[in-house]
């Protein structure tokens, strides 16, 4: 008869299992909150307007949270959304009081989506910016995927690091967030046909520059006798991407497709209200009536990008 | 017992907030603790028998922030 037996080795808690647990279930419940956002923009797009507000206001709350992240004025604080305080109390005293190992993990990722970060916030508008379940995901997937490494490496050295480096990671943050910010006020005044957007702006210093050395910038395409003209649609823009049209009449624009799968099939023509998806191949005729044919029409893609 | 303001260095999101009033709950003599991430401030409710202004500090300090008497 055994009277001794060996003191069991005390058992070694895995660390790994519950962080992965935890950031495979925010990974996933911010793809679905993703879906859910691009779903929201889709119902929201009504009109190349409407789109271009949603995004110049996305634009505005991205800029007043890189404000926020270069720590400019205490106004830009309340540029983040702070969820009600009996929320973040729930997910603290739950995580206190239940120790499973897996489910806590799991529930507990998930909860994430309701305590979200500045720049989590900021590309939660974005996702709604986009109009598309799918890209809304994709950019929440995205996000969460190639910033969890980052902000655990951030949260384990913050206070190892110090103020110094925490200041200018936040400082990276603001700057990501301030270029994003000002994309989408780009895409926004250019789908709102503004020849105030940067890209219209270069545009006409370009032209301005180009004639005040005596050259033409573009050699712009005219519609033919009985005022049609085709453009053809290629993956990463479109040809002729000039033309010009004696105004005061009617033009017939022939865009053809020809196997073209790039965001240049989301096609808007702000003066005159059209927004369509253009086939993968096929040909889309749009009449631009006599009245709107006067002055400059802007065509765009769909984002708003010329 | 002691109602007082304090400033708070250091919060960026609401997790910061949670992290914060989660010493509410670690720390005896507290008996409430509120955070607001817009004014960057906590107002603590405390019993200063058993918890001293210096001890809060610390516990702040300990995650990370810094807190000052507003």
């Amino acid at each position: 008869m055994r009277l001794w037996r060996k003191p069991e080795k005390p058992k070694r808690r895995n660390a790994a299992t519950p962080i992965a647990l935890f950031l495979g279930a925010k990974l996933l419940a911010y793809s679905i909150l993703g879906i859910f956002l691009g779903w929201i923009g889709s119902v929201l797009q009504l009109s190349p307007y409407s789109r271009a507000a949603l995004q110049i206001g996305i634009g505005i709350f991205m800029l007043g949270t890189a404000a926020r992240l270069f720590n400019l004025h205490p106004i830009f604080r309340y540029f983040i959304i702070e969820p009600p305080r009996f929320v973040t109390r729930f997910i603290r005293r739950y995580a206190k009081n239940n120790a499973s190992t897996v489910a806590t993990p799991l529930f507990l990722g998930t909860l994430t989506i309701f305590i979200p970060c500045g720049v989590t916030q900021a590309m939660m508008v974005l996702a709604v910016g986009t109009g598309s379940p799918l890209l809304g995901a994709a950019i929440m997937f995205a996000f969460i995927l190639g910033t969890t490494p980052v902000f655990f490496g951030l949260a384990y050295v913050a206070t190892r690091l110090g103020e110094v480096m925490h200041t200018r990671f936040l400082q990276l943050a603001g700057a990501v967030v301030l270029i994003l910010g000002l994309v989408s006020i780009e895409g926004g005044l250019n789908l709102m046909g503004s020849p105030y957007s940067f890209s219209n702006l270069l545009n006409a210093a370009s032209v301005s520059l180009a004639q005040a050395s005596g050259g033409s910038p573009e050699v712009a395409a005219q519609p033919d006798a009985n005022g049609a003209i085709t453009i053809q649609v290629y993956n990463t823009g479109y040809s002729p991407d000039l033309i010009k049209a004696p105004s005061g009449k009617p033009v017939s624009l022939t865009v053809v497709s020809n196997g073209t799968t790039g965001c240049t099939r989301g096609f808007v023509i702000p003066s005159i209200g059209y927004q369509r998806t253009l086939p993968e191949t096929g040909q889309t005729t749009i009449n631009i009536p006599a009245s709107a044919a006067n002055g400059n029409l802007r065509l765009h893609l769909l984002d708003g990008h010329v | 017992m002691a109602k007082q303001v304090f400033t708070v260095k250091g919060m960026h999101c609401s997790a910061c907030v949670m992290t914060l009033e989660g010493l509410e709950d670690e720390l005896a003599g507290i008996r409430s603790l509120k955070v607001s991430l817009h004014k960057q401030r906590a107002e603590i409710d405390y019993d200063d028998k058993k918890i001293g202004e210096d001890e809060i500090r610390r516990a702040f300090e300990g995650k990370g922030y810094g807190l000052a008497r507003a």
